[in-house]
């Protein structure tokens, strides 16, 4: 065996090159195998192939008429080719001093014509070579060369793709995983602002109910004032993050054009200062009913006259409305909003939609605000394909107007039945929140409302309350100790077999959640710091008979199927072994998550992934996969907590759905 | 042709024996690495199917002991549900001879298996 080699002068570079493609031992790929076809009809020869060479050996990607996956390096003819940069062609070995005494020329693979073309990377590393080899003497013509050369810098091209591939999907999870955290922190953010704003906006609401001096309730309203403005703010960063995150729905319900335009104005015109005119003018022809998101359109109005009015001190502020265009089906409207204020400079009219920025840097200082406003009008109107569109001149004034076409609303809309608090009578109503200032606040608003309210200061002491007494209605923090508003829920459905009313209360705000909440039986869903305004409405609600059920999951069972081969017997066998195992694996994750028992959890984890995958629930599967890989990590976040949630409700979700099949 | 499936998640294991012994092979199933392991120092098999994590012995360790141990060259196929490409390059140079990521479709392990044993006899 000729063991004497020739290696190359950039041999170290060119193995660190080799190894960035991460190509050795990779399985075959249908691209290298086309590329080794083309070479063995171009040429006219039975063996061909395209390989790689790393310190011991020459690796086939992929070859034709050779059969084994690796040789070892010292017998390749390769070794030659990679020291070259263009085609090494031999047509006859026996002619070869090098070579005619080779053992593969001589015995071995025979090979009596070699043709090999080096695939170069770009920076000029020889790493493997692309081969033409017969047993018979040949020549190949300039086409052919050409052509093998043509060959091997596609399949060079072929790998760069491949890792750049492998580059994007590795920087795609990273940047998936950043959105995640924020996505987490931007939910207990919002938590643990809220949690307490609640309480402020909530007391200071009791507080301005009471008897007061002129002194102390202009103070209580100034506090009132901070508190909504705290409150939007947290609102305006949240709402970005949903707008970001492609969770923001528009929505589409029939609403009345004029009182929305007309309650938006009543509600600012206290705004507008003494020596400013605020005016609404709508025409005529204006539709009163149209179909579309009204909160959206509250959202979007008030900001922008928001905005004229805080930056204006004298003139006018004027707010119209005009019907641009009506189709069959459609009304475009045009919404103004022009003010006589300070105005927006030339140069800053592009950027004013933008996030953060604001007319002047020292606009934040003298106004306030943070610069959210603006973009999340610009937003919230494109996502009902609207556009928006500002002129202004300095101290001279602007007008933001813009245009959005509504879907026709049927103005035969019954009107719906109204229910006043009296024809619910005197609702006995069960609170589980284990917050004592919450407690406090919704027993005051409660039995304001004119219902009897029990208080359990946690799920467990909800569940024996509900055994004892008869209630009408739930109200149900989310987070907290002993059983949280979910597993209470879960219990309250499952175990108690009850239907009663559930409203889940909570100062969580993010996407996704509500779902849940509906999803293991919650009839309703109020968010923390509750409107007492908006809580009635959720009361009255659930109390009305007529609720919708939350649409079933569909269990895809044609792996199963696969698997089984048709035999139903064995298929119904395996969904009960599924009945049966994983409830109970469900319980040991949970007790060994309890305990932080990283081990366990990744096992078990681990172990029902498998089960999940076969009924092809992939959500769930991923929650498994998650809890693994921070089981591994051996820390659990938030996030995990979460992923158990999920995958708790899920599970017995299916459960429940394969039992009845 | 008689294949060993060593495999711990009960329904997954049991799915896939009866999958295999429908196409007409011969499966001894096993949950526990261990047990695997002893199985296949006492039998001859044509093909070794095993997953990655289990109790007793993991996937890793049986193929290693196969290859280096036992001397022996039964192909092997290591089925995972890990992502990690590292995990993919060290089986193979443990000497496994295919690679399956979970969730397993079963037409592509028929594949794969035949085209293994094919090459070989």
């Amino acid at each position: 065996m000729n063991n004497d080699y020739p290696i190359p002068d950039n041999e170290l570079q060119r193995l660190a090159a080799l190894k960035r493609y991460n190509i050795l031992d990779t399985l075959p790929d249908n691209a290298f195998d086309d590329a080794t076809k083309l070479v063995s009809y171009i040429c006219g020869v039975p063996i061909a192939h395209i390989s790689f060479i790393d310190e011991n050996r020459q690796w086939f990607k992929s070859e034709i008429g050779i059969g084994v996956s690796e040789v070892p390096r010292e017998i390749t003819f390769c070794n030659y080719t990679i020291l070259d940069t263009k085609i090494v062609e031999i047509n006859d070995t026996h002619l070869s001093e090098r070579f005619k005494n080779d053992p593969n020329v001589t015995g071995g693979f025979n090979v009596r014509f070699y043709a090999g073309v080096p695939i170069t990377t770009p920076d000029g590393y020889n790493i493997g070579t692309l081969c033409a080899v017969d047993h018979v003497v040949k020549e190949l013509n300039e086409n052919q060369r050409n052509a093998l050369s043509i060959v091997a810098k596609h399949v060079m091209a072929q790998l760069e793709i491949g890792t750049k591939n492998i580059q994007l999907d590795a920087q795609r999870k990273i940047a998936e995983k950043a959105v995640l955290a924020r996505d987490s922190f931007l939910a207990n953010m919002s938590h643990e602002i809220r949690t307490p704003l609640n309480s402020i906006i909530g007391f200071t609401d009791l507080l301005a109910q009471t008897e007061l001096d002129e002194v102390q309730r202009d103070y209580i309203e100034s506090v009132q004032i901070a508190g909504e403005n705290l409150l939007l703010i947290v609102n305006d960063i949240l709402d970005l993050s949903k707008i970001e995150s492609g969770n923001l729905a528009i929505e589409s319900e029939p609403f009345n054009l004029k009182k929305t335009l007309k309650h938006v104005y009543n509600l600012l015109k206290v705004k507008a200062q003494k020596e400013v005119d605020f005016n609404l003018f709508l025409d005529a022809e204006m539709p009163d009913n149209v179909v579309g998101d009204q909160g959206r359109l509250n959202q979007i109005l008030v900001n922008l006259i928001g905005n004229s009015l805080k930056f204006t001190n004298e003139g006018e502020v004027t707010v119209s409305v005009k019907k641009l265009e009506e189709t069959e089906d459609n009304y475009t409207l045009k919404f103004s909003v022009k003010d006589t204020g300070i105005g927006i400079h030339e140069d800053k009219l592009t950027t004013i939609f933008e996030r953060f920025t604001q007319g002047e840097e020292s606009t934040t200082r003298t106004y306030g605000g943070t610069g959210l406003g603006l973009n999340i009008v610009k937003e919230l109107i494109e996502l009902q394909h609207g556009e928006i569109h500002v002129k202004s001149t300095p101290n001279r004034g602007s007008e933001f107007f813009f245009i959005i076409s509504y879907k026709k609303g049927n103005p035969a809309q019954p009107a719906v039945k109204s229910m006043s608090i009296n024809n619910l009578g005197r609702l006995k109503i069960l609170l589980c929140e284990d917050n004592a200032l919450n407690q406090k606040l919704a027993k005051s608003v409660i039995n304001n409302f004119g219902f009897d309210l029990d208080i359990a200061q946690n799920g467990e002491e909800g569940i024996e309350l509900l055994s004892q007494n008869k209630y009408d209605l739930v109200l149900m923090d989310l987070q907290m100790p002993v059983k949280d508003g979910y597993q209470t829920t879960e219990y309250i459905r499952n175990e108690m077999n009850s239907t009663i009313p559930i409203i889940a209360m909570t100062a969580h705000s993010l996407v996704g959640e509500q779902e849940r909440c509906y999803k293991v039986g919650m009839n309703a869903y109020v968010p923390k710091p509750f409107k007492q305004a908006v809580l009635l409405k959720a009361i009255k609600t659930v109390m009305n008979p007529n609720i919708e059920l939350t649409p079933k999951r569909i269990i895809d069972l044609s792996f199963l199927d696969e698997m089984a081969c048709g035999d139903l017997e064995f298929k119904k066998e395996m969904i009960n072994l599924f009945i049966e195992k994983i409830p109970s694996q469900t319980e040991q994750l949970e007790e060994a998550f309890r305990k932080e028992d990283h081990d366990a959890v990744k096992m078990l984890s681990h172990n029902m992934k498998s089960s999940l995958d076969i009924f092809m629930l992939e959500d769930l599967s991923n929650c498994a996969a998650i809890i693994e890989e921070e089981a591994a990590a051996r820390e659990f976040t938030t996030e995990t907590l979460d992923k158990m949630n999920v995958l708790h409700c899920g599970i017995t979700e299916v459960v429940k759905i394969l039992k009845e099949l | 042709m008689r294949i060993i499936l060593a495999e711990d998640n009960d329904i997954l294991r049991k799915s896939l024996s009866f999958f295999l012994e429908s196409k007409g092979f011969t499966v001894d199933q096993f949950s526990d690495g261990k047990d695997a392991l002893d199985a296949i120092e006492t039998n001859n098999y044509d093909l070794i199917l095993t997953d990655i994590n289990m109790p007793g012995k993991s996937g890793m360790e049986i193929t290693q002991y196969v290859r280096q141990t036992i001397n022996s060259e039964t192909p092997i196929i290591i089925l995972t549900s890990s992502g990690v490409e590292q995990t993919e390059l060290d089986s193979f140079d443990i000497g496994a001879n295919e690679f399956i990521a979970k969730p397993v479709s079963p037409a592509v392990l028929l594949v794969r298996i035949n085209k293994l044993l094919k090459t070989r006899f």
